[in-house]
């Protein structure tokens, strides 16, 4: 052990990156997430889930359309956004995305307008497209964060794969409580075998995502001094409460016993509050992994 | 042609902060951002204590990763090794200020985009030294080209043990250090910080 250290002057800038990129990666996120849902029927041609196609497509429509305002009111010089295209960098994972956020959004309206046509082999067509589009139109956002390579939290390769697995989870939640809602407008019964197979596969889901937060931070805790910090201010630090209390505990643990119990599993409300606590704890994950990973001072 | 390069030799560092001063003044950096500054520590208990200075600045990295993540290509690197932000160009979406390992990038308060250390280019390229150089009383530190084997820099460096700021993030920082300590190299820990946190209030907290 080293005597004790005491730091008498340091100099802090702002942290780089806060809440509305944030919200950014939740709105891809969520979009990417209902997009695979609606190309389970009008894609692969799973018949049970054809009620989901259309409210897939629209909310991935519509969550796209809205996501990248998040990104140029974040932007010191926003009416400069334009220079992302005519000065691209294809080293930056940020020119990925400007190009994949007009690509995908525009074949989403391709998609959705052939399946409310009723042309099914086009709709086919342009949903298999669409589907590398939404893994990479989130995916990306895991590779900004991995290749932002200062800090520990974010610089591992597990980073685009846990975010992929969270869209999944966040967007059949929302395709749960959208759907309910539909019926409660509509007045028509809500399709309860397809809600429970909904829950079931939010269950895995969730467990797919708690591996992936084990093994960050089963491996954090071991790297070097920085992802150690960076593993105890989420398990100990300032976030903890984000993290343990929200993310795990409320948004990934009760959700998951709630749906994988039978005696509650079953039931439609079950699935329904086990989807709203799942769209919250990916929320926190979002917020945890953005501004937690700029908790460590790198001066 | 040239790469410019930088010894920082905390043999003769004085901790006087005169290289953060001129910085300031020379390159017009606003209240509550530096492009240079003093970092201290202090360890040890009485009677066996330490102070130790890290005058930090941007180590103007030969690979350096706010080049290869900036989507505009606002940041870029000149010739001769010194990392340029381009005010007509940046946009500032901060990712280079996530991007850098050393916490050397801010954005400039009103002008709204992101600077940083340039070594003085505007200096260097008439033939001056940077303002920090220029300042320092103990000539701690010490400027040139690398590739020249006979410049002061390049002489410095193969004849004495140099080490750089967080070599493991291959950066390959042009910021070189002689007998720096190594709790001021390291990033600041949590413990660390709760204690400033503790002294200072909030006035030093981040915003």
């Amino acid at each position: 052990m080293e005597p004790d250290v005491t730091i008498l002057y340091n100099v802090f800038h702002e942290e780089a990156i806060g809440l509305p990129i944030a919200i950014y990666f939740y709105m891809t996120g969520l979009s990417a997430g209902s997009f695979l849902l609606s190309t389970m029927a009008y894609g692969f041609g799973l018949q049970k889930f054809k009620p989901l196609g259309k409210t897939g497509v629209v909310l991935a429509t519509l969550l796209l359309a809205l996501a990248p305002v998040n990104l140029i009111i974040d932007l010191g010089q926003p009416l400069r956004f334009w220079h992302l295209f005519p000065y691209l960098n294809f080293r930056s994972p940020i020119t990925w995305g400007s190009f994949l956020l007009l690509a995908y959004p525009i074949n989403c309206l391709i998609y959705g307008f052939f399946m409310f046509k009723g042309n099914l082999k086009l709709t086919k067509t342009f949903g298999l497209v669409g589907i590398p589009l939404a893994i990479s139109v989130h995916g990306y956002t895991g590779f900004i964060l991995a290749l932002g390579k200062a800090y520990a939290l974010w610089n591992t390769a597990l980073m685009p794969l846990y975010f992929l697995m969270s869209a999944m989870v966040s967007g059949i939640a929302l395709m749960v409580i959208v759907v309910q809602i539909r019926s409660w407008v509509t007045r028509e019964k809500m399709n309860h075998e397809l809600a429970i197979t909904l829950g079931k596969m939010l269950a895995y889901t969730i467990l797919i995502d708690l591996f992936f937060v084990l093994s960050d931070v089963l491996v954090l805790l071991t790297a070097d001094t920085e992802a150690r910090e960076s593993a105890l201010l989420l398990l100990q630090g300032e976030f903890r409460p984000y993290f343990v209390g929200v993310e795990l505990i409320l948004g990934a643990f009760i959700p998951a016993i709630l749906l994988l119990v039978p005696r509650t599993g079953r039931h439609t409300p079950t699935v329904i509050i086990a989807s709203v606590l799942a769209m919250i704890g990916v929320f926190a994950m979002r917020y945890v992994m953005v501004i937690g990973g700029q908790g460590i001072h790198l001066s | 042609m040239a790469r410019w390069a930088m010894v920082i030799d905390m043999r003769r560092c004085i901790g006087c902060f005169a290289c953060a001063v001129a910085c300031k003044a020379e390159n017009d950096v606003p209240l509550g951002v530096w492009r240079s500054w003093v970092k201290v520590i202090e360890k040890g208990r009485y009677p066996f204590v330490g102070q130790s200075f890290l005058p930090s600045m941007c180590n103007n990295c030969a690979n350096p990763i706010c080049v290869r993540n900036c989507p505009t290509q606002a940041t870029y690197q000149r010739e001769d090794g010194i990392v340029m932000v381009d005010p007509h160009r940046c946009i500032a979406c901060k990712y280079c200020m996530a991007s850098c390992p050393y916490n050397v990038r801010y954005v400039h308060p009103t002008k709204k985009i992101v600077q940083k250390c340039q070594w003085c280019h505007h200096r260097v390229d008439v033939g001056l030294e940077p303002a920090c150089v220029n300042a320092c009383p103990t000539s701690a530190l010490i400027f040139g080209d690398i590739t020249d084997p006979g410049s002061e820099v390049s002489r410095i460096i193969a004849s004495n043990p140099v080490q750089v700021l967080k070599p493991d993030r291959d950066t390959q920082p042009q910021v070189y250090y002689i007998q720096a300590d190594m709790a001021a190299m390291r990033t600041m820990g949590l413990a660390e910080l709760d204690k400033i946190e503790k002294h200072e209030g909030n006035r030093n907290k981040r915003s």
